[in-house]
């Protein structure tokens, strides 16, 4: 089962400044849990005037007290009070003629508990194309003047699907019964670990439909705070450029320490 | 500027960082950039990220995440047994 959350929104302000914006939009107010962002690759091809990005997020957090009560304990590797990181990777394309950038992001740990592919797509409204007003928007100083008019159109789409229990059956079929008889991640302690049942194999099904729901609806609730993050670096880059946005950054660390 | 998960490497990303932030705002969105100017610096925080990367056993993981992605992506494309 896969559970799916979508959302449609936009910004008040022009294609530019929101992509800009998602570069330069960790640490903020709203997201003091990422650690650390790095630049795995890049590449600009100047024909199609596409840039490619591929970036590795650390995020510290705690699973939900829910959720460490249903999962099995083999499979939580996190310390008894539920404090963890994970690995975010984002790749996002950016196509600066066409006016739009899609990004994709997901958990490269944690996934044999639940994987999380997150999917956006920021567009400029069809009706205003490259103005010549955007394409001055940016001044030598880095600040950026925006028209009042602008807006990059949002879509979001965040697909949960728990895999609690595949892994060892995947293992199984790759190793046998070898396998079986002395793996135990990602089973749950109801699984036998050498003969997959009937009942073992419905209660795997309902520990990941309850993950699911659980992590469902704690993206209900983090998604509107990712794009309060983005109205502040947003507003930030409006007032004072670039510029503003690192000191906001650094200011944005200094509380968390 | 966000944090580099290897200390060590912060200082070059900051250059880097910094210059992908002049080029993406001052050329590549006003649609005049030919080249990706800051790719030398980019090498230098790429050589120093990916030994730490290795270090910390996550160039691995990386690679894993990037096959099972393939593995898993493969299975919703097929049929549902059921």
């Amino acid at each position: 089962m896969v559970k799916v959350y979508s959302s449609n929104y936009s910004y008040d302000y022009g294609f530019s400044a929101v992509s800009l914006a998602y570069f330069l939009r960790y640490p903020n107010p709203y997201a003091r849990h990422v650690a650390s962002t790095d630049t795995i690759s890049r590449s600009y091809d100047p024909v199609t005037q596409r840039l490619t990005t591929v970036r590795l997020h650390l995020k510290r957090s705690r699973l939900p007290p829910a959720v460490l009560k249903v999962l099995p304990k083999s499979s939580v590797g996190a310390s008894s009070d539920g404090s963890t990181q994970s690995f975010i990777l984002e790749k996002s394309v950016v196509d600066v003629k066409e006016g739009w950038m899609e990004t994709e992001s997901r958990n490269i740990d944690w996934s044999n508990v639940l994987s999380v592919i997150e999917r956006q797509t920021y567009r400029r409204p069809a009706l205003a194309n490259p103005t010549a007003d955007e394409i001055t928007a940016f001044q030598r100083d880095g600040t950026i003047k925006v028209q009042d008019d602008d807006r990059t159109d949002v879509a979001v789409s965040v697909t949960l699907k728990s895999r609690i229990g595949e892994q060892l059956r995947k293992r199984r079929q790759r190793w046998g019964e070898q396998a079986g008889a002395t793996s135990v991640i990602g089973a749950g302690e109801e699984e036998p670990a050498v003969k997959q049942g009937w009942f073992s194999s419905w209660s795997s099904s309902a520990i990941r439909s309850a993950v699911e729901s659980i992590s469902l609806q704690r993206t209900e609730k983090s998604q509107p705070k990712a794009q309060k993050g983005m109205s502040v670096v947003l507003s930030r880059l409006r007032h004072g450029g670039i510029q503003e946005v690192l000191e906001g950054m650094r200011h944005d660390r200094e509380v968390e320490l | 500027m966000s944090a580099s998960l290897a200390p060590e490497c912060n200082e070059v990303k900051e250059r880097y960082d910094s210059c992908f932030l002049k080029w993406y705002s001052e050329k590549y969105l006003r649609g005049t950039a030919k080249t990706d100017e800051c790719e030398p610096l980019f090498k230098q925080y790429k050589t120093c990220l990916s030994k730490a990367l290795k270090e910390r056993g996550i160039d691995q993981m990386l690679e894993e995440a990037r096959a099972d992605n393939k593995e898993n992506d493969a299975e919703y494309l097929k049929p549902s047994i059921r």
